[in-house]
């Protein structure tokens, strides 16, 4: 079957959107190398409705809805779910209804519900950038005990409902 | 280093120095601490923008891709999509109930899944087949290998429970006859083929599956 190239227009409507899923998928996943080879992975699937010229509305919903799968194959692979497991795990790593573009203060309003300690360690560690070493020195801990509190804390920011 | 705080920190450190998450199958154990922290890595540099340089590689790879009405997941690969397809090749599945591809990609390659064939599969009871009602479709799990059954007089027959175009789960819909992917607008009948015409997607691939002369219905599945 013979198809005509995208349109230049096309492109930059896609691209436009692409970034949005570049930005839901970079907060998950953390790191850019990752988050680029998933939005592109998105945009090789989205190609065909791309094509159609299609509204940018439906685009968008047809993206991120391939986003959130392949972020769920990416977790799922990454570290070998089974899928009773994956199902649980797509509940933990994407909303039901993505945001179009992520709300800043999403992580702030995690950390917040958590205790002083916990806050604390994460803040340092992941907001300021300190190494474990300097964390301890903060906190007036030893960094065995820094690494226990940032795991616990991690696990209790997982279970921190967003709204 | 095998205590769980140690191995979840060497995660974060490799995110705080922004690498790729590697991981492996133990760190399961952690998965909820491993996605918080890959969430506040994340949130470290605000609002992220693509790099140009990718923004440019993703403008030439929209307009030069292969024509089709799907991008299969052998496609995928093809493009070199490397790990982020093998994610959604392996995806539920997992990488060694792998269906085996046909050699080259053709029309055929959407028309008729290829078989799942677990590497070192072994025949697992699922059920018996008084247990199964003609019409109706039944969720089984043969290990890693998930599939809906489907009865037919004394003979079964077996489809994949994985939608074939993304990595997701399919429902019965005893209403609609159909199996419904729970991830995007897609439906199948239980022979497996797409019901959409607009965009016909690959079949599900068949799952291998006998009847016992005791009535007992076995799926080729992994221990």
């Amino acid at each position: 079957m013979l198809q005509l190239p995208m349109a230049p227009r096309a492109t930059d409507i896609a691209l436009n959107e692409l970034e949005l899923v570049y930005a839901f998928i970079y907060a998950r996943v953390g790191n850019r190398a990752d988050a680029e080879d998933l939005t592109q992975l998105v945009a090789m699937k989205a190609i065909p409705r791309l094509r159609e010229g299609a509204p940018a509305s439906a685009i968008r919903g047809y993206l991120f809805a391939t986003a959130r799968s392949v972020l769920g194959g990416f977790w799922s692979t990454r570290l070998g779910l089974s899928e009773a497991e994956l199902h649980e795990d797509l509940a933990l790593a994407v909303p039901q209804e993505p945001p179009s573009e992520e709300r800043a203060d999403t992580v702030q309003r995690i950390l917040a519900q958590l205790s002083d300690n916990y806050r604390r360690v994460l803040e340092l560690r992941f907001l300021h950038g300190y190494s474990l070493k300097e964390v301890a020195a903060e906190m007036n801990s030893t960094v065995g005990a820094v690494k226990v509190m940032q795991l616990r804390a991690l696990r209790a920011a997982a279970k921190v409902k967003e709204t | 280093m095998n205590k769980p705080e140690n191995r979840v920190d060497k995660i974060v450190a490799d995110l705080l120095r922004g690498r790729r998450l590697r991981l492996r199958g133990g760190d399961a154990e952690e998965k909820a601490a491993i996605t918080a922290a890959a969430r506040l890595a994340a949130a470290r540099q605000g609002p992220p923008r693509m790099n140009p340089a990718f923004r440019k590689r993703l403008e030439s790879a929209l307009e030069s891709a292969p024509n089709g009405p799907w991008l299969t997941r052998r496609a995928a690969l093809v493009a070199g999509l490397g790990l982020a397809a093998g994610a959604v090749t392996g995806g539920l599945v997992g990488r060694a109930l792998e269906p085996a591809h046909p050699a080259t990609l053709g029309p055929a390659a959407r028309v008729g899944g290829a078989v799942v064939n677990p590497r070192n599969g072994r025949w697992i009871d699922v059920a018996a087949i008084s247990d199964l009602v003609e019409g109706q479709g039944k969720r089984v799990a043969a290990g890693g290998v998930g599939a809906y059954l489907f009865r037919r007089g004394d003979s079964v027959r077996a489809v994949s429970s994985i939608c074939s175009d993304l990595p997701c789960e399919l429902s019965w819909s005893g209403s609609g006859g159909v199996l419904n992917c729970s991830c995007h607008p897609a439906s199948f009948t239980p022979e497996g083929k797409s019901t959409n015409e607009k965009y016909p997607l690959p079949a599900l691939n068949p799952v291998q599956v006998r009847v016992t002369a005791a009535g007992r219905v076995e799926v080729l599945g992994t221990a």
